[in-house]
């Protein structure tokens, strides 16, 4: 193969990789933060892709323009659910492995619960519309514009968090409950605001994500899990907690798997990114990044 | 003049409406026919386009005219039907409570190969004939069930009309696609015996799994190959996917075919001017006959002007179920005598002849369909051809 | 314990008599409640008492469901059965043993995926050694064996979780559920508790998945191996209770049929309250709806 085509299938793998990090970012607020493995990010990724497409199809409302919308209502909903479900899990559970069993059973609950809430209200039919599909050439190479707005946007939200956790108040809090709960707790962070609204915050980006997705993929209700288990696989090999490791991380899965696709034949991209993840799991446990 | 018209149409119309309570009471009970059909899950897509309408459609418009004509005397249909959720389970379930406690006197298929492999023995061992119009695997002809009949076309003449195509228009070289279960494995392997001897070499060829996302990666090692032709044997969303992908990355073969969901109106809608001179598979438009002119306008103007008739396996649907009015109408509704009757005729439906040897169609010749000016010609075979071929695909718009 | 006996007896006899005396959608019916019934207490065996959530029931019933269709016909029935379940405990076993030495989410996460996993490596298997994919399962038993089998296999799970709770295993289990390090200094073995509860409950998935597979005559990777019957296992086996003997089984009966009637009308409310339920139930009652009946019982 050409050189021209390798640096083609890199740059579509950094594309796909673009949205895993963005999804595992959330992911791994909410996992690093709280606790709380919620096994059903990829649905909310779902709710943000059919807002966009309802309001894209319905009012013809841009795409573009959703994406600070599906932002903040995931983000709302996030708080919502966290009021709603969470606080009283911590309440109630008697020790931390208590809790996380909990919370990921209340989120396997959720995940039943979001899913089939979008097949009732808009069935299991694919959506979809075309948005800046034309091709953009780049140095010989051929991109669809959508595909490079989506990696544009991934990296910038994942840029603004990571700025946003170093730089701003808010962020160091943030960054201190994730060393150190009880010592940040301790410091007088406010973690009954801070844990719903970085809840919120990880929904958030799963819902951009998933306004970006709908640019370029079908929409269906069970679009979600793949996604799910991707940022997953993706927290677990850039480390629980490590948002640079998370970006990271998520950029380096995508291209393995394109490059994975590439030799073999996508039939084995998912047996792959699965080896990738077990043997990460059963050699680094902490995560590629995390020093010990 | 009118005056006397007037007299005699009243003097017909007075045995008429004398005899109206006895025609009403002659009608009967009403002929119960049941199916399970995907209206939630993966399935949904193909079955609410290729087949459920066309049941509707057929309901209403056979009790429109009076109602299902069994050996000469109308009685109306009433469908008994539910949702399978895309789930084989549930629909063995549902055919086993409306075969076996309700007894419904007629069944129609459920939606895919999957669904067809689980019921057809079942709907042997209940003695009721079944005609699948979206089943398709060798596999299935192989189990050799009498009372169960496939109307599409299936593998080996798809492909050979598909290499015939090819061959007849100077292709040298192929890169293939296919998806990872049976439809995908058994055309691919017909593909193959088909090309041996053709004058076509495969220069790649990679498989999928279902619910694939991406797919650019490998379109792009195909285009690095520059194939003479694209041959895509996938689904619908992956039959949209690979076209899509395609347009992104540049890719344009003189021949670009993705086999199911081609056919159907999505595909224009999504690909818009983008769909000219892809090829795919279908068997059938308006221009087939004046049967399946009609058939089309009613059903766009039951469903909308949105909600057209695939051009490949809805015709299918609606060629069973003309097949089975006129066995009803013929020999009633014992179902043994509808099955000898559906085995050993010769069907005229709005695809032609039909015929069956065992459970296969053999009346209709594999064929390849083309997206020309908005329409989904039939290009080959020749007898059956709607529009000539148009022979290089046009570069995506 | 007699008295559960006592329980199981009664309403073994009262199954085994339905294809006798039911329509043979009653029968339909009553092989699905059976179904959930012992995949969701062999379940609960190992993750309600350990408290280590596995996600992967449809991984291993779609093992034995492939495993079985492979040797069906070629094999006695009740070895297909066997085989099918031991196929899937081995696979527990090996899995466990990689990775069940880590916590419970990464066990839980893991398990989730398993089953993607596991089909698409036995997709590539089929494809590349047999050169085609899917099963058409030509020499089927008569529908009275498959009730009768899957009958057995329920009663069988029910028997073992009965004796497995009173036995020193079961314990362990509770212990490790209780407090893992705790047990591990009072000298149990955890790894090999967890992989042994791991591989039991993994082999009845299997057993009943060779079992139900001959009802659907084709099987793909795509059809034995869908989410929902794992999905749903857990859902009730939680909701149910799972650390308790009857919780799982009275949820699975009640729900077997809930879905039955609501699966017609509103098949998506049905799975978004079983949802909804499910949450309810960790906010409110950690011990599954048992605890309302035996509020003894301690919540994984």
């Amino acid at each position: 193969m050409s050189a021209g085509a390798w640096l083609e299938l890199i740059a579509s793998g950094l594309i796909a990789g673009g949205v895993y990090a963005l999804v595992a970012l959330g992911l791994n607020l909410q996992y690093g933060l709280m606790r709380i493995l919620d096994i059903a990010h990829g649905e909310f990724l779902m709710l943000g892709a059919f807002v966009t497409w309802a309001a894209h199809s319905s009012f013809g409302i841009s795409p573009l323009a959703m994406v600070p919308v599906s932002f903040l209502l995931l983000m709302i909903v996030g708080i919502a659910l966290h009021r709603l479900i969470f606080r009283r899990l911590t309440r109630t559970s008697a020790t931390l492995d208590v809790f996380e069993a909990r919370g990921l059973m209340a989120c396997f609950g959720l995940m039943f619960l979001v899913q089939n809430f979008a097949q009732l209200l808009w069935g299991g039919d694919l959506r979809g519309y075309d948005f800046l599909a034309e091709p953009v050439a780049i140095g010989g190479a051929q991109f669809a514009a959508n595909k490079l707005l989506l990696i544009a946007m991934a990296l910038l939200f994942s840029a603004a968090l990571i700025v946003v956790l170093r730089t701003t108040l808010l962020g160091k809090g943030v960054r201190a409950l994730l060393q150190s709960p009880t010592g940040a707790q301790l410091v007088g962070i406010d973690t009954r605001r801070l844990h719903p609204l970085m809840f919120g915050v990880g929904l958030g980006l799963s819902g951009v994500a998933g306004c970006l997705l709908s640019m370029t993929e079908a929409i269906s209700p069970s679009m979600g899990e793949p996604y799910t288990v991707t940022a997953l696989i993706v927290i677990t090999l850039g480390g629980f907690g490590s948002m640079a490791g998370a970006l990271v991380g998520g950029l380096a899965l995508g291209v393995i798997e394109a490059i994975g696709m590439h030799l073999t034949s996508p039939s084995l991209k998912s047996l792959l990114s699965y080896g990738i993840f077990i043997a990460v799991l059963l050699w680094r446990p902490n995560g590629l990044f995390v020093r010990k | 003049m009118t005056s006397r018209r007037t007299l005699i149409r009243a003097v017909t119309a007075l045995p008429a409406a004398l005899g109206l309570p006895g025609i009403v009471r002659a009608q009967g009970a009403p002929v119960r026919v049941g199916y399970a059909i995907a209206r939630t899950g993966p399935w949904t897509g193909g079955a609410q386009v290729s087949q459920e309408p066309n049941y509707l459609l057929w309901a209403e418009q056979q009790n429109a005219a009076g109602g299902l004509s069994v050996k000469g005397s109308r009685r109306q249909i009433e469908l008994v039907s539910s949702d399978d959720r895309s789930e084989v389970e549930t629909c063995v379930r549902t055919y086993e409570k409306l075969m076996g406690s309700d007894k419904v006197d007629l069944v129609l298929a459920p939606w895919g190969s999957n669904a067809n492999f689980a019921v057809a023995p079942l709907a042997n061992r209940f003695g009721y004939p079944f005609l699948a119009p979206t089943a398709l695997s060798r596999r299935l002809v192989e189990m050799k069930l009498p009372y169960f009949f496939l109307m599409l076309q299936q593998p080996k003449p798809m492909m050979d009309a598909l290499v015939d195509l090819l061959t007849a228009n100077g292709a040298k070289t192929m890169a293939v696609v296919y998806v990872d279960d049976l439809f995908g494995l058994e055309n691919y392997a017909a593909l193959k015996v088909a090309v041996q001897g053709s004058g076509i070499s495969i220069v790649e060829d990679k498989s999928y799994p279902l619910g694939v996302k991406d797919l650019a990666p490998v379109l792009r090692s195909i285009k690095d190959k520059a194939p003479d032709a694209f041959v895509g044997l996938t689904y619908p969303p992956d039959t949209i996917l690979v076209s899509r992908q395609s347009k992104e990355i540049g890719f344009n073969p003189k021949f670009f075919y993705a086999s199911v969901g081609t056919a159907f109106q999505l595909y224009r809608n999504v690909m818009q001017a983008g769909a000219e001179g892809v090829l795919g598979m279908g068997s059938w438009n308006t221009k087939t006959s004046a049967g399946a002119k009609a058939y089309f306008d009613a059903h766009v103007k039951k469903f909308g002007a949105q909600k057209e008739p695939d051009r490949w396996a809805s015709g299918a649907c609606w060629a069973s179920l003309e097949i089975l009015t006129n066995a009803v109408a013929k020999v009633g509704l014992d179902r043994k005598a509808i099955r000898d009757y559906v085995a050993g005729t010769e069907h005229s439906t709005i695809l032609g002849k039909i015929r069956f040897v065992g459970s296969e169609n053999v009346g209709t010749p594999g064929s390849v369909g083309q997206w020309q000016k908005g329409e989904f010609e039939v290009v080959w075979p020749k007898a059956i051809a709607t529009a000539p071929l148009v022979p290089a695909k046009p570069g995506w718009v | 314990m007699k008295r559960d006996l006592v329980l199981v007896l009664v309403l073994a006899a009262a199954a085994l008599a339905l294809p006798f005396v039911g329509s043979e959608f009653a029968v339909s019916l009553a092989l699905t409640c059976l179904m959930y019934a012992s995949l969701s207490s062999s379940w609960a065996l190992f993750c309600g008492s350990t408290g280590y959530l596995s996600l992967a029931t449809a991984a291993f019933f779609g093992l034995g469901a492939y495993s079985g269709a492979l040797v069906l016909g070629q094999l006695p029935w009740l070895l297909v059965i066997v085989i099918g379940a031991a196929v899937a405990a081995v696979t527990a076993i090996v899995m466990g043993a990689a990775v069940l030495h880590l916590r419970g989410t990464y066990f839980a996460v893991l398990t989730f995926g398993m089953t993607e996993l596991i089909r698409h490596a036995v997709t590539y298997w089929e494809k590349r050694v047999t050169g085609t994919v899917g099963r058409v399962l030509v020499d089927v038993p008569e529908r009275e064996t498959v009730y009768f089998t899957v009958l057995a296999l329920t009663l069988l799970a029910i028997v073992v979780a009965i004796v497995v709770r009173r036995s020193r295993f079961g314990l362990a289990m509770a212990g490790i559920g209780a407090d893992e390090q705790r047990a591990q200094t009072l000298g149990v073995d955890t790894r090999l508790v967890k992989i042994g509860g791991f591989a039991i409950s993994a082999g009845f998935a299997g057993a009943i998945g060779a079992a139900m597979s001959v009802r659907w005559t084709y099987i793909d990777p795509a059809t034995v191996f869908s989410p929902f019957i794992a999905f749903q296992t857990v859902l009730i086996a939680l909701i149910g209770g799972a650390a308790t003997l009857w919780g799982p089984l009275i949820a699975a009966v009640v729900f077997s049929l809930l879905a039955e009637t609501l699966r017609l009308q509103l098949p998506h409310l049905y799975m978004m309250s079983l949802g909804m339920l499910l949450i309810v139930c960790v906010l409110y009652l950690p011990g599954g709806l048992a605890s309302l009946r035996w509020p003894g019982r301690a919540a994984p």
